[in-house]
């Protein structure tokens, strides 16, 4: 399963340093642990909640063009705006990309899946409509069929859309949990070549025990057909999680994966 | 690549479990490599004789999958990988070594007995001995005593491999036997006994040639009665 490694976000106040300061080695620390720990796709999000427009532009193209310098990994690009999705692209060079993400709305929906066709991306599209959010998993499949019936009529093809069923914290409202995973049921029934992603750990917010709610609450969404996840990938509960879903829902041949994380360094190496 | 290389990139990747050039292997990043499927065929066309390949790559190949299971290197996953690495490449060999005249190791007929209907442990057998060189008749789980002593003497099998995962079912295992007596082909037939409730004392009680703890002890006794 594809692992977006989230730590790379400017709302937490050690990485909004790292960005406000150009800390590079700071970013490249970040992006490497992340990667080391197994993210298949490392999130760029430079939105530090003060800057200008302007700032988060300059933001986003230093810290792209300083992780894709040091290391091949997929990038995330991590905006609502279409004018910072785009100089991500276009910083990205046609490196693998994903673009997270758009909405259904009628501003940016459009614009946001063009720039996907044009540089070829993957696309995240959010459950969710101009008004936000919705509350039941009808009216979050109702935002999904708005976002596939655009990349139809313009020719962006399922299979690189992920579907977010978006993930609301259960200790405000407990029946969330199943929403969320009643909406990835309901995105793969209906598109069967698209994928899901969400983001994990909203799920635990406001309550002790984090790891645990956010690693039980990924095996429930891998079984509902989860393709990817936004996590942290240095919590080891959760990768742990990772391995344990993919191999019980038959995604891990022989257990290879699950297996090598108990396994001593092996001694045949010896192939020429 | 020589003989040489293709017999050593064999054995290398059944003990990977690499049957495919997709397939995952015990060690990482092994993927899109050639898997034993490909090197079987690539020595094929470059004139390895397939009976090198069994002899000096696949044999011993599973003969250390055998010793890591047992030393608990290897777990069950581990060493399913490599029986289907080799009875896949036993697939692809089988039409050369017949025409070579290499003739399989025994035809060997394996069951569940009547009543009982787990069949992992036999399943696990089948292969390890399919990817041996033994020809497999499976009869699959819950097997009347008749249908297996019919298919005994139908088939003329020299071995015999009986699975029971219950205390209640063992004791089919007993009648399977006396039937074999009573058909008159016992004398003809190793009979192999299997599964948790089952131990030495129960072979030795109920007749049977040998008790098995797993599919590698099998092999042990097969080795030894062929040497015979």
């Amino acid at each position: 399963m594809i692992i977006v490694g989230e730590n790379i976000n400017g709302t937490i106040p050690e990485v909004k340093n790292i960005i406000m300061v150009r800390d590079r080695e700071g970013l490249l620390q970040l992006a490497k642990r992340q990667v080391a720990a197994g993210s298949t796709f490392i999130d760029v999000n430079v939105g530090t909640g003060i800057g200008s427009r302007q700032d988060e532009l300059a933001a986003m193209q230093w810290s792209i063009d300083a992780i894709q310098k040091e290391m091949e990994i997929p990038i995330c690009i991590d905006s609502a705006d279409p004018l910072i999705i785009e100089k991500g692209l276009e910083i990205r060079k046609g490196g693998r990309s994903l673009i997270n993400s758009v909405k259904a709305d009628d501003v940016n929906l459009w614009k946001i899946v063009r720039l996907a066709i044009q540089y070829d991306a993957r696309l995240v599209g959010l459950a969710m409509n101009e008004t936000g959010i919705p509350e039941t998993e009808s009216e979050r499949l109702e935002a999904c069929r708005k976002i596939a019936g655009v990349c139809e009529e313009i020719g962006f093809p399922m299979e690189k859309v992920y579907f977010d069923p978006l993930v609301m914290p259960v200790s405000a409202d407990s029946v969330q949990g199943l929403v969320t995973l009643k909406t990835i049921s309901a995105i793969k029934r209906e598109f069967p070549d698209a994928n899901t992603i969400m983001g994990l750990s909203n799920i635990s917010y406001g309550l002790p025990g984090r790891s645990r709610v956010n690693a039980a609450f990924l095996h429930m969404a891998v079984y509902a057909g989860l393709a990817a996840a936004i996590l942290n990938p240095l919590d080891q509960e959760v990768m742990s999680a990772v391995k344990t879903a993919c191999a019980l829902t038959g995604q891990d041949r022989h257990f290879r994966r699950y297996l090598r994380s108990f396994r001593t360094p092996a001694k045949e190496k010896s192939e020429q | 690549m020589n003989e040489q290389e293709i017999l050593k990139k064999i054995s290398f990747n059944v003990l990977q479990g690499r049957f495919r050039s997709e397939d995952d292997g015990i060690d990482e990043g092994l993927e899109g490599r050639p898997g034993v499927e490909d090197l079987i065929k690539k020595g094929i066309a470059e004139g390895v004789s397939p009976k090198k390949i069994v002899v000096n790559a696949l044999t011993p190949a599973m003969d250390s999958v055998g010793k890591k299971f047992e030393s608990g290197e290897y777990l069950i996953p581990d060493m399913l990988a490599s029986a289907e690495c080799v009875g896949g490449a036993m697939e692809i060999l089988k039409p050369f070594l017949i025409k070579d005249g290499v003739e399989s190791k025994g035809k060997f007929l394996i069951a569940t007995v009547a009543g009982d209907l787990h069949d992992i442990g036999k399943n696990i057998v089948s292969i390890i001995l399919k990817g041996e060189g033994y020809e497999l008749i499976d009869l699959g789980t819950d097997v009347p005593t008749d249908k297996i002593v019919a298919a005994a003497k139908e088939h003329q099998v020299q071995f015999l491999g009986l699975s029971a995962l219950l205390t209640t079912t063992m004791r089919s295992m007993d009648e399977v036997i006396r039937k074999l007596t009573e058909t008159g082909i016992r004398d003809h037939v190793k009979v192999l006994i299997g599964g948790a409730p089952t131990s030495h004392e129960f072979a030795d009680k109920i007749g049977a040639d040998v008790y098995c703890s797993d599919a590698f002890k099998a092999v042990e006794y097969l080795k030894l009665v062929r040497s015979a």
